[in-house]
């Protein structure tokens, strides 16, 4: 058995290489202590002292946590009902059409999401921040939310809210007591996909935003157009770990919880 | 009559046969179109209160549809279905006093077996007491005490089908149904378990419908049978009826094995006034087949066959005395089965008797084997006259 080999190795060093190296230079540079971004001048955790010390960096953080909660949370509710819908309603006229539709915002380019919307915004003469960013973001990622979960109902089996009906719970009660709690790691991923949508969007946020509502990306973006300063790297790693740490920490719990599941299982089966 | 063995001995339960008695549900003319698809034709049909009702029948047949049509879960498209003296058609599932334990057991996942149990009785807000008293009842019921906070797939398929059971039962339902509820048990389970189901029902007193394909497990635990074709039920009745005299070739040869020989009718036999001779091929003595009380006989020249169960048919190789209808024929296979051995005879004429022999001794050499020649040969009680 030796499948670790010399090629093997190398494909794996380039791939990851390709994939990582333009983050750890970004890492290792927050950590400069030369205001030149691309000359080493030590070692230095001033940059993030500084950062934090950034009002305008602290206000953009806090817009897009908010804008992404709120949006993520409207778009799930919203995805959840189109995807009840479309899963479920059996044929109806246009179904076909609907459930592209639903779709279609997810190749839509941004840049015409985005215009689309600030046309919209203006003609009906909103005034654009805080919600219209909201409304915005909820607008493209209640379609993935829809396509997460209706990819769970799919696979759902209706003898459960048979049983649950026959068990004398009406529609409404059946979808409370037993359709959400066994969907709920689907609603759970639409939400995170969500608000990580929310997170990364610049485009959108740029034509929809107005003065007062800046999102961090927003705020990384026009601050990098002035040149890039050790401070956004330092941001950015702040980032970096934030992310990784959460997805890092929702796999493991994943995988516990599966091995958990099928011992159990095993257990069970080998005590009848 | 009565075919069940479940309702102990001496007491005869036989609703069906009082004209008196109202009928727990009743199926009115009732049909069921799925776009062009016809899956339940123009059905009537009666259950009576605690009957184990089976509905049996090959997959396709619209066995469960009749049983989804009880729950709620389909219409009619035309007719009524009445319980008691209601329509159950316009009451919603989740309305009806009727339960249902699901093929697939239904389980609900994410609750513990006490919680499953107790769903139902807490969608009827019932006291907090009052549901935790008939939770635990239920568990002694089904003996799931040690597993009472575990969740599903902490069981074992023997278990949840348990918890599956307990579930439907615990309000108490007028009706329980049953679809194909130990379908996914073993055998030596399922055998046990279907006696459970009988002393459970004959406990509580319920009425029990059961849908099952599986012709042993229906002839088991109920007390009548529908044995259902294409939407129709083709025969209802005892257990033992339903073995012993089918109504048609399809019945016959659904429950159990059997021996089906058509013809002609000839007339009636010159000895016994109540047997009917049939005349099945130009060279051959006609077969005798004794006819039901009060006897009516088939007009003269009439098709129609005859029925033997296996079983009924013995086997010799001396020419036998005493008996109605014997064929002469050579031994073409052997299926031992090691309770019982199945003869499969080739008559002089081509046509397959199948013979069933008990192994009543430790079989070392058979006294009849390949290709010997025998005589087949079964008495005029043994066997039935059907029209179709």
């Amino acid at each position: 058995m030796k499948r670790f080999s010399f090629f093997n190795a190398s494909a794996l060093t380039l791939g990851f290489a390709f994939l990582y190296l333009p983050i750890v230079l970004l890492i290792i540079f927050s950590f400069n202590e030369s205001r030149l971004v691309t000359v080493w001048g030590g070692f230095s955790t001033k940059w993030y002292s500084a950062v934090f010390a950034n009002k305008g960096f602290m206000d953009a953080a806090w817009v897009t946590v908010r804008v992404g909660v709120v949006s993520a949370t409207l778009a799930t509710i919203l995805g959840t009902m189109a995807a009840l819908v479309l899963v479920r309603a059996g044929r109806f006229p246009g179904k076909t059409l609907f459930s592209g539709m639903v779709y279609a915002p997810l190749v839509m380019p941004e840049v015409i999401t985005g215009l689309s919307l600030l046309l919209l915004f203006v003609s009906l003469d909103f005034d654009r921040g805080f919600w219209t960013i909201i409304l915005a973001h909820v607008t493209f990622s209640m379609c993935y939310s829809a396509v997460v979960v209706s990819s769970r109902l799919v696979t759902f089996d209706m003898s459960l809210e048979e049983a649950a009906m026959d068990l004398g719970a009406s529609r409404m009660a059946t979808f409370f007591q037993v359709t959400v709690p066994i969907i709920l790691p689907a609603i759970v991923s639409a939400w995170l996909l969500s608000f990580t949508l929310s997170l990364d969007d610049l485009v959108i946020a740029s034509f929809t935003s107005g003065p007062g509502a800046t999102t961090l990306p927003m705020k990384i973006y026009s601050q990098v157009r002035l040149g890039v300063t050790p401070e956004i790297n330092a941001l950015s790693t702040i980032l970096v770990v934030l992310v990784s740490t959460g997805v890092i920490a929702a796999s493991l719990l994943t995988k516990r919880r599966e091995v958990q599941r099928r011992r159990e299982e095993r257990a069970a089966f080998a005590e009848s | 009559m009565n075919g069940s063995p479940n309702f102990g001995s001496g007491c005869s339960f036989a609703p069906w046969a009082d004209p008196h008695e109202k009928p727990l549900i009743r199926f009115d003319a009732v049909t069921k179109k799925f776009d062009d698809f016809v899956a339940i034709d123009n059905l009537n049909l009666k259950i009576y209160e605690r009957e184990f009702f089976a509905l049996l029948g090959p997959s396709g047949c619209g066995k469960t549809t009749l049983m989804r049509m009880l729950a709620g879960f389909e219409q009619p498209t035309t007719g009524s279905i009445m319980m008691n003296q209601e329509h159950l058609t316009d009451i919603p599932p989740h309305r009806r006093p009727v339960n249902m334990m699901f093929q697939s057991y239904a389980l609900f996942p994410h609750m513990t077996v006490e919680q499953n149990i107790a769903f139902g009785l807490k969608q009827e807000r019932r006291p907090k007491a009052e549901i935790k008293e008939r939770v635990e009842e239920m568990i002694a019921l089904v003996q799931l005490q040690p597993f009472a906070k575990r969740k599903p797939h902490q069981l074992s398929g023997g278990q949840r089908q348990r918890v599956a059971l307990a579930r439907s039962l615990a309000k108490k339902p007028r009706l329980l149904l049953l679809d194909e509820p130990l379908g996914a048990l073993d055998r030596k389970l399922r055998e046990q378990t279907q006696f459970e189901l009988m002393t459970i029902q004959e406990k509580l007193g319920l009425t029990f419908v059961i849908v099952t394909h599986d012709q042993e497990e229906a002839m088991t635990v109920a007390s009548r049978i529908a044995l259902m074709e294409q939407g129709k039920v083709v025969q209802v009745a005892t257990p033992r009826e339903i073995y012993e005299t089918p109504n048609c070739r399809y019945v016959a040869d659904f429950l159990g094995d059997v021996n089906i020989v058509g013809g002609h009718i000839l007339g009636p036999d010159d000895k016994e006034e109540d047997i009917v001779q049939l005349a099945w091929h130009e060279d051959y003595a006609p077969l005798r087949v004794r006819l039901p009380q009060p006897v009516t006989f088939p007009a003269k020249g009439k098709e129609m066959w005859i029925a033997v169960r296996p079983e009924k048919v013995r086997i010799t190789k001396d020419y036998p005395t005493d008996t109605h209808n014997i064929l002469k024929g050579k031994v073409l296979d052997i299926a031992y089965t090691g309770n019982i051995s199945t003869y499969h005879v080739r008559t002089e004429d081509g046509q397959i008797i199948k013979s069933q022999e008990a192994n009543l001794e430790h079989l070392h050499r058979r006294a009849i084997t390949w290709d010997d020649e025998v005589y087949v040969h079964w008495r005029a009680g043994g066997c039935v006259l059907l029209e179709r």
